[in-house]
Parts: structure tokens; sequence; C-alpha cells
């Protein structure tokens, strides 16, 4: 378990308490005045303590909604906002300071070969310039959260790929962000290991951050029965409460 | 802990890119001696304008037997003559011009001079006085001034040719002008050198190391934590380079004029060793800019933060 009761970082921005976590005000996002926009007037809003599966074809916009909450591309139309604030009017230098409070989990993993889990983890909060005492007491509980505990001196390549998911999601939430975005996290995974990644993000959700999951995998999402936003096509065609993976246009039953 | 962070960080690029490092550094070795090469000249010319520029004077030489110049028709000079150049010396329109009393050199001091002059050469014993010219020796109040001289002195009859010695100085320091162009045109093209290499070694620095700074981004480190280890690899290179550079000034000013010229020419004053390092602080400064800016330049296009 992450132990502190107080999810939001410390050095990060003032989280609005009532206000939603992530607002997309009629957010369009052209990357290609070509092609159709990546994202077109997309309306949604994530309430703080919520899970969403982003769901949706490769192209339909996920990504991108990924990338706009982080401020790596500006939104073409539209206003982007994260805890009640405007990206948009967040200057470059205060970037940084805007993505402290937003964990990030990849397919890939995106660890650090040749350093050990314990580094991999340490690294983000040396780069913000955490006190090594903080860092000693920190890595190791956040490493038992998602149960990577006596692994701390293994390698990357010494690890299963699930393990490698879970020192990525340790990484992710050692500052403790009040949103976690995951980008088909288990992508890469068997169907087994990706449900103890499924249970690794649950219990950080329980612990109040706001969880975003882009995913192709219906298994997951059908068994987790959460809130479900489908992108197709850079709209959004469907947000169930509880959903399930395929809309009912889509004939599952 | 950044600090501490920020030097490792450092240390694994350099280590990671020591080749690259190394011809940094003598790349800029290279560059800033000539800067410095140019610096030294530059100060030996002022050395040796200050030395020399008290002691020059215009030499009004007067005409022998052998003098071909009109003013010496009538043959060599005669009493009448020269005591018209002394008052013309001590006339108001010319005494404002000169510092100090005219010198007058006759033949038999002339030869002395001239025995000194030459001492180790066979010359010297086919040499005599009348071959000489007697002079005047002139300092002036301000040595720009010599054509005025020139030109009240040398119609006047029984005086063959006046003499800028400052004239014969000037060569030499247009000599030594042209070698410390010649070191500065070199060393722009090494600077340019220089610029280009760091800015190639940090752009493949921050590209072997793009895993771990796109991880910073994520996790919200500042731009300063991002970039500053790239810049200060560069810049590192860039101040041992400066620093060889005044090294080798040094040593060359010291052992080579200091110890070698300095006593194969007694009468010449040369700058000293420790001018050479007065140059050291503003090499160090030059290597740190060159290098600051073209890696921060190189990061703004190749590091995205």
């Amino acid at each position: 378990m992450v132990s502190s009761p107080e999810p939001w970082p410390r050095t990060g921005m003032k989280w609005a308490q009532k206000a939603a976590m992530i607002r997309f005000d009629n957010v369009t996002k052209v990357y290609d005045r070509k092609s159709r926009p990546a994202l077109d007037s997309v309306n949604l809003e994530v309430d703080r303590g919520d899970f969403v599966f982003l769901v949706g074809p490769s192209g339909s916009g996920k990504s991108t909604f990924i990338r706009l909450v982080l401020k790596e591309d500006r939104a073409t139309r539209g206003a982007v906002y994260v805890a009640g604030r405007n990206v948009a009017n967040i200057p470059n230098w205060r970037v940084p300071k805007l993505r402290r409070g937003i964990g990030v989990v990849f397919q890939d993993f995106r660890l650090l070969p040749n350093k050990t889990v314990f580094a991999n983890v340490a690294f983000a909060m040396q780069v913000i310039g955490r006190k090594r005492a903080i860092i000693r007491e920190t890595v190791p509980e956040v490493l038992r959260t998602v149960g990577l505990e006596g692994k701390d001196h293994r390698m990357p390549h010494e690890l299963s790929g699930g393990e490698q998911q879970r020192v990525a999601i340790a990484r992710a939430v050692v500052n403790k962000p009040g949103i976690l975005l995951a980008d088909e996290p288990t992508g890469n995974l068997d169907p087994t290991t990706s449900q103890g990644i499924m249970k690794v993000l649950d219990r950080i959700n329980q612990n109040g951050t706001t969880v975003v999951m882009a995913t192709h995998d219906d298994g997951i999402v059908d068994e987790m029965r959460k809130r479900v936003i489908e992108l197709s096509e850079g709209v959004v065609v469907r947000d169930d409460v509880q959903g399930i993976y395929a809309g009912a246009g889509e004939a599952v039953l | 802990m950044r600090l501490a962070f920020i030097l490792s960080e450092i240390g694994s690029g350099l280590r990671r890119n020591l080749s690259m490092l190394v011809s940094v550094i003598l790349v800029t070795f290279v560059s800033l001696t000539f800067v410095g090469a140019a610096g030294l000249l530059q100060m030996q010319i002022s050395q040796m304008k200050g030395f020399w520029y008290d002691k020059v004077q215009v030499a009004i030489f007067l005409c022998v037997d052998s003098s071909a110049s009109p003013s010496c028709a009538a043959g060599p000079v005669t009493d009448q003559q020269r005591q018209n150049i002394r008052d013309l010396l001590a006339s108001p329109s010319v005494d404002p011009y000169i510092a100090g009393e005219p010198i007058h050199e006759s033949q038999q001091e002339a030869l002395g001079h001239f025995k000194d002059q030459f001492a180790n050469s066979p010359i010297v014993d086919s040499v005599t006085a009348g071959q000489l010219p007697e002079s005047f020796r002139v300092n002036l109040e301000n040595p720009e001034k010599y054509e005025v001289i020139n030109e009240i002195f040398s119609s006047v009859p029984g005086v063959d040719v006046v003499i800028d010695q400052r004239e014969l100085l000037e060569q030499v320091f247009s000599v030594m002008n042209v070698a410390s162009l010649v070191a500065i045109g070199i060393a722009v093209v090494m600077i340019v050198c220089a610029v280009l290499l760091i800015a190639t070694t940090i752009r493949l620095s921050a590209f072997s190391r793009r895993r771990e700074t796109g991880i910073m981004r994520l996790v919200g480190a500042s731009k300063t934590v991002i970039q500053l280890p790239f810049v200060l690899e560069g810049v590192i290179a860039a101040v041992i380079g400066a620093v060889l550079a005044s090294g080798t000034l040094w040593a060359v000013s010291h052992f080579f004029i200091g110890e070698w010229l300095a006593t194969e020419y007694p009468n010449t004053a040369f700058i000293s060793s420790t001018q050479a390092v007065l140059l050291a602080p503003g090499l160090v400064l030059l290597g740190v800019v060159l290098a600051g800016v073209s890696s921060l330049l190189t990061l703004r296009r190749y590091l995205k933060v």
C-alpha cells in the first residue's frame, strides 16, 4: 500500500478539491491538415479518484489524449484542464510541475537497462531533487505496493515482463501523482500477468489516485467493470459508467 | 542530493563519450593556444613600444665627403653650417617639438658606437672616423611629429639626411602585427572547428542518453536538471583545453622567451611569463562561453524538454 494518505505531490500544484481531475472542453487536435483530426471536438470529464478505461482501435485518439494531458502537444482548438488548470496557460517552465502530478506507464516499460530495480524507481525521485533519506524510505515502500518486495537489486533483464511493468508502475507513482496515465500497460503481457498488473493499478486507484488506462484488452475491461470511454476516429462514441469493452452496437450479447 | 545526482550524470556522460571528449579538449586546446599566442604577440609589441619609444631619436646626419644628397653639394659640413643647424634646433619654431637638449655626436664618437655595436665583426678594422657622418640626436616631444623635423632640416645646407629610428622599429612591429593577425586567423578557424565539434559531441551524448532524458521529462525533472549535465560536459572539456593552452603559453614564455630569447638579446624588453599567466583567466572564460553557448544551442534543437 502507498502509505501516504495524501496522494497529491507535496511539491505539485494545488489540486482543486471539487473540480474534475481531467476535463476536455471541446478539444480538437489536428496533426496534419490534410488528414482528419486525431481528436475532434472531444468533451469529457474524469473526476478525482475515477478509474477510466479509454478504448478504441489504433488511431482512435487514445495516445493523443494522453499527450494532451501531459502537455506534450497543444490542443488545436478547445481547452484541456488538469486539476482545474487550463494547461494552455501553464508556462513552459512550469510544465515539469504539471508532470510531477501525473504518472505515466507505457506498453514497452521504458526502464533504464543499466540500473537496478531500486535505482530505476529512485531515479524518478532523484531527478526532482528528493533527499536521499526520503528516497531510501519511499522506494522500498512503493516496491512493496506493486508486489516487488526483495527484488530491489535485480536488473531489468532479470525480470519477467510483468515484473518489469510493475517496476515501471512503481516509478510512475513513487512521487505520489494525483493522476496515473497508462498507455496499453498490458499490451505486451499474457492474460494472467495482466490481471496481476490490473490488481496493482486498482490498488493505486483505491489509494485515491485517478487512473486513466488506454487499452485494447477486452477481457480486462469486461472484468473490471469500470467507467469506459470509447473513442473512434477522434470522437467519443460511448461513455458508460460501468461499461464493457464492446459497445451495444457491436453485438456481444 | 541534486548536485550529487547531476555530478554522477556528468561522470557517466564523460565516460560514455571519452574519445569525443578528448577530441574536444584537443581542439579547444589548439584554438585557445593560437588566441593566446596572438595575445602574447600584442603584449610583446606594446612592451617593446614602451621600452623603445623613450629611447628612439630622430638623427640628423651631417654631410661627409661621400654624401650624395643635393644639400651636400658643397662638400662636408662646415663649422658655419653646423652652427646654423644648432641655432635652428634652438629656434622657437623647432624647440617646442624637442624634448630635452639635442645631442651632438662627432665622427669620433660615431666610430666608438659603431665599434661597440659591431664588436664581433671584421668590418670594424676597416672603418675610419672620416667615413662616418657626425649627427645631431634629437628626442621628440611627440614621436608622431617626426615629419615636421624632417621637413625643416632635410633641405638645410650641410644636412645629409634625417632619419627617424622609430621607422625601423615600426617595421619590426608590423611584422609582429602580421604574425598576430595570422595567429588570430588560425584561431578563428580552430574555434569554429571547436564549436562544431562540441555541438556534435553534445548531440551524440544527448542521443545516447535519450532514454534517461525521456524518463526525466516524464517524471517532471526541470529543464536545468535535464540539460545541465550536457552543458557541463562541454564546459568541462573546454576548461581542460583552456588550462592546457594556458600551460603551453606559460611554458613558451618562460622557457623560450624568458630563458633563451632574453639571454640571446639582452637589450630587448621581453614579456615575462607572469604576463602570460594573466591571459589564462581570459582563455578559460572564452572556452567556457564558447562551449556553454554551443551546447545550449545544440540542446535547444536536439533535446526536447
